[in-house]
């Protein structure tokens, strides 16, 4: 050996493995213009499709005249529920277990439902078509308020369902009734409140908002009639999902479909369902044997497309003077819109909301859930969270605030003396889960001391006497939140979707000259799965990630996986990779000690290559292998060097975090200052820090516009009244904070890698904290819970209500 | 959507009271007005051109008079469709006020309700332009039949743009 002779930590530089900062490869062409998204597809001879959609939120069709519409040039069809009716496709089963309407037939139940689908030769052409298509309606009571929609009065929303007692998910009570799901021991709950010495209730709402990608939801079909062949280009975040869906309800062969989801801007749950468009789009396609390209507007998408949320809360908790929790009853009014279209695993009709139980030791706890139909768009996706994670995460860490009020305890003081032990772990929580690993109050006593938190409670404590002295008009909140996420769906056990288990896979290809390519069933929306995906393989078979393609999105050459969304592609995918990548290690090993002339138990790992035992001169690197095994592979081997993994996970993870938001308030204006904002997560391994640092950034983003002020809203009519982005909060960095980010690492036990997955927990714990950091703020003025978003208007109005503003 | 206001006009009540029952005047005050014909006893015919914030469109829709006590109050109520960009149905209830022989005071009371893209979009400019198209009909109404002669006295919200307005320009 020289001096030229790299060291092993150069060697291990040089893979670029877990652990490096290395820069996305994608972002290459993204950040130089050159992405392929679906809008970028043109195909001969397309056609453009758009919808007529409602103005009403509730009327009956009375009738569509689109003979106007069929004189405007360029314009060759219009499709309404009547046409698809004769393929058998004008209503679609939903994730959910119901079915929806995918053009109105007989009824509208939303504003903006899509009525009829114009296919003409461009853009400009569908538009002036829609605008001569007549529709009369027969406007009806509308139904807004979930609260009212169990009512004995309430209108009939789905005259479909009528006379249906039982639903996807048990006995329905009434007309505008999905489902109820309960968990957890009533009695055991019930008798632990009646002991307690303190106990709290709240209504905790967490407003309808909207995950509004920067590109929406969009397709492009086309129909090869020769070949009986139907090809889509979508916005997919499960583009195998997509296509067994398709082949299920247009009952085309499943190898007859070629779905392909090419570079994706933005998901957050938007783009996991199936929309009217999709079908619309290849119904049009397969008529007029072209292509058609469906591409949504921003209305539409805000309007139309899956929202997320709209979960009303009534939580209480039982506790002992001292502060010891004992007890926790949450039942939830979920507003599922129109059509019950969430996109949750089949068994779980409320998602993972029984992970309400949050980071805290609750002996007992039960939960109530009831879905109800509203004159509302359909969805509840979980946006940038995993199933109703987000609800559930901000409903416990909420009355958490509420408790300590009650109780006079400091926040974090009462979270600390409730969080499940490290000694505790795996722990079984009293609705069900069992908790992989975490250590809270590592976390927990790590952000105090970063962000002296003792100090900032003594200022408070200042700032607050001076306001009752009448020298400021500011008033400081320190918001407190520590999350536990369950992410990862899922175990075959419990998790699938339409009865697919919730597996996910990799494939692994390695090629002579010592490169390769890995395909997968995820599909990376901007997560950056192009970079971290071969990172994972670097590491643990030896080969630089800059050297290993990562393929995703195609489903003739991806094996077949579930999707990116709930934080599942790491811990799922993620372990799929690692796990071709050992099968590929395995192999590599039998041709070293080949090469090597040695026995396999003789050889060990040494970064990128295998090394005979007690002679460091007797190295075969991967590289090298790579060529043997499509050279000289041991006699009675195959040669080649790949391999598949459909992984299905034995648990779910738990990644968890604390977050502190400092905020001062001016009561007069009720304008809001994030003075100072600490994320602190535990994500288990981790694969790449700037990456999860721009997952942060990202996440705590989201969560900063949801608490703040990101809503939809309908008004008592009907009428989504924050339908564009002139109404409906997207921060830019003007209105954003400035971050600070931190960590711990609690490996997860059952990963193969010991990752947990991030993308979602900044979300998860961010709404929380803001929303903490302004009722704490308000709490000295006597308010117990002020309801989400906080923007400017709503503060000035507490202000206003607690009499700190004339 | 509620508002009321009053407006002064220079005209006797039964001058006022006839040209709120003449299609041909309420056609050349009404903004936007494209047609409005009679079609029944004390019902009409109209296409509006109606414009909030991004959103414009043409209404087709159909005019009511009821609650008629000539020379002193009617209800003029109208419900009408501008295909993609909405729906909009309102009423306002007039009063006229003989304050000396050649001048009358007209109060209103307008309730309107808008649905579809015009809600969307519009939901927070609905309200000024609501007085702004309010103050322009009255203000051509009194042109009209108490001549150009007085400015109007009041007209809330007329003459500034919602824009102007929110920014405070002039």
């Amino acid at each position: 050996m020289n001096d030229m002779t790299p060291t092993r930590d150069q060697r291990a530089a040089a893979l670029e493995g877990m652990g490096c900062k290395r820069k996305r490869v994608e972002d290459i062409r993204f950040t130089q213009g050159k992405g392929n998204y679906v809008d970028d597809v043109k195909l001969p001879g397309m056609l453009h499709g758009d919808f007529v959609r409602s103005p009403h939120p509730h009327a009956r069709v009375k009738k569509i005249d689109d003979s106007e519409a069929l004189k405007v040039p360029g314009v060759l069809a219009v499709i309404t529920a009547e046409t698809l009716k004769t393929v058998n496709l004008a209503w679609m089963p939903t994730l959910a277990g119901d079915v929806q309407m995918v053009l109105a037939d007989g009824k509208v139940l939303f504003q903006n439902q899509e009525v009829a689908f114009v296919v003409a030769t461009d853009r400009y052409a569908a538009d002036d078509g829609i605008n001569k298509v007549v529709v009369e309606y027969e406007p009806l009571p509308p139904l807004v308020d979930p609260f009212k929609s169990m009512d004995p009065d309430a209108p009939v929303l789905r005259e479909d369902l009528a006379g249906k007692t039982a639903g996807a998910h048990g006995p329905r009570k009434h007309h505008n009734h999905i489902f109820e799901w309960t968990v957890g021991d009533r009695e055991l709950t019930d008798a632990a409140f009646k002991k307690a010495d303190v106990t709290i209730k709240e209504m905790i709402s967490y407003h309808r908002t909207h995950p509004s990608p920067l590109e929406t939801c969009q397709c492009v079909c086309s129909f090869d009639k020769i070949k009986g062949e139907l090809t889509i280009w979508g916005t997919f975040q499960a583009p195998h999902v997509i296509r067994t869906v398709v082949s299920l309800i247009a009952k085309l062969p499943e190898q007859k479909i070629h779905v392909i989801a090419p570079d994706i801007g933005g998901g957050f749950g938007n783009k996991v369902g199936a929309y009217p468009g999709y079908i619309c789009a290849a119904v049009a396609s397969i008529v007029t044997g072209k292509p058609v390209k469906w591409v949504e507007d921003r209305i539409e998408n805000l309007t139309a497309t899956s929202f997320a949320r709209d979960y009303h809360m009534t939580t209480e908790i039982a506790a002992t003077r001292d502060g010891k929790v004992t007890g926790l009853r949450v039942h939830v009014l979920a507003d599922h819109g129109a059509f019950d279209a969430c996109a949750d695993p089949s068994k779980w009709p409320a998602g993972f909301f029984n992970i309400v139980t949050g980071s805290y030791d609750f002996p007992t706890a039960h939960l109530a859930v009831d879905g109800v139909y509203t004159n509302k768009a359909p969805g509840g996706v979980a946006y940038r969270c995993s199933f109703r994670v987000t609800e559930a995460a901000y409903c416990i860490e909420r009355a958490m605030d509420i408790l300590a009020q009650k109780l006079g305890m400091d926040p974090a003081e009462l979270r600390l003396k409730n969080f499940i032990k490290p000694e505790q772990f795996p722990y079984h929580s009293a609705l069900g889960w069992e908790y992989d690993s975490g250590d809270y109050h590592t976390a927990m006593r790590k952000m105090m001391e970063t962000t002296n938190y003792a100090a900032l409670r003594k200022e408070q404590a200042e700032k607050r006497a001076a306001f009752k002295r009448g020298e400021t008009r500011e008033i400081m909140g320190l918001g407190v939140s520590f999350f536990t996420e369950i992410v990862g769906a899922g175990p075959s056990k419990n998790c699938d979707i339409l009865g697919i288990a919730m597996f996910d896979s990799c494939e692994i290809r390695l090629h002579p000259t010592g490169t390769g390519i890995a395909r997968m069933g995820t599909k990376s929306q901007g997560q950056g799965h192009e970079t971290t995906w071969a990172q994972i393989i670097a590491t643990e078979i030896g080969i630089p990630a800059d050297n290993i393609q990562v393929e995703e999105g195609n489903t003739d050459t991806a094996p077949y996986g579930l999707g990116t969304y709930g934080s599942r592609s790491t811990p799922v995918a993620g372990a799929a990779i690692a796990m071709a990548a050992r099968k590929i290690k395995a192999k590599a090993q039998m041709i070293a000690a080949y090469k090597l002339e040695v026995h396999e138990d003789d050889l060990e790992w040494d970064i990128d290559g295998f090394r005979v035992k007690g002679l460091p001169e007797r190295f075969l690197s991967m590289k090298d292998i790579c060529w043997a095994a499509y050279n000289s592979v041991p006699p009675g081997m195959e040669p080649g060097l790949e391999a598949v993994s459909y992984y299905d996970p034995p648990n779910m993870t738990y990644p968890f975090g604390a977050y502190l938001c400092v905020m001062d308030i001016d009561v007069d204006t009720g304008v809001y200052k994030v003075r100072r904002f600490y994320a602190l997560d535990d994500c288990g391994t981790r694969i790449n820090p700037m990456i999860i640092e721009g997952q942060v950034h990202g996440g705590l983003t989201e969560a900063f516009a949801i608490a703040m002020g990101q809503e939809i809203r309908y008004d008592e009519a009907g009428n989504v009244v924050t339908g564009s982005f002139m109404d409906f909060f997207m921060p830019t960095a003007v209105e954003t904070p400035h971050w600070e980010t931190d960590f711990t690492v609690t490996p997860s036990p059952h990963h193969p890698i010991g990752a947990k997955g991030v993308g979602e927990s900044p979300n998860v714990g961010g709404v929380p904290a803001f929303s903490n950091a302004v009722n704490d703020a308000f709490s000295f003025l006597g308010s117990t819970h002020i309801q989400m978003p906080h923007d400017y208007w709503r503060n000035w109005k507490a202000a206003k209500e607690l009499g700190a503003v004339a | 959507m509620q508002m009321n206001d009053s407006q002064r006009i220079p005209a006797s009540r039964e001058k006022v009271w006839a040209a709120l029952n003449d299609p041909e005047v309420l056609k050349q005050c009404i903004p936007g007005c494209q047609s409005l014909e009679s079609s029944g006893p004390n019902e009409m015919t109209a296409t509006v051109v109606f414009k909030v914030g991004p959103v414009k469109a043409t209404f087709g829709g159909k005019v009511t008079l009821s609650d008629l006590d000539p020379p002193n109050s009617y209800r003029i109520s109208g419900e009408g469709s501008g295909g993609v960009a909405g729906f909009a149905k309102g009423g306002a209830s007039v009063r006229l006020e003989s304050q000396s022989p050649d001048v009358t005071v007209l109060h209103y009371d307008v309730q309107a309700q808008i649905g579809g893209k015009l809600a969307q979009l519009g939901a927070r400019l609905i309200d000024s332009t609501a007085r702004k198209l309010a103050g322009e009909f009255f203000e051509s109404f009194a042109t009209v039949v108490g001549g150009p002669a007085e400015p109007a006295e009041q007209v809330s919200g007329g003459g500034k743009s919602w824009l102007k307005r929110l920014t405070g320009a002039t």
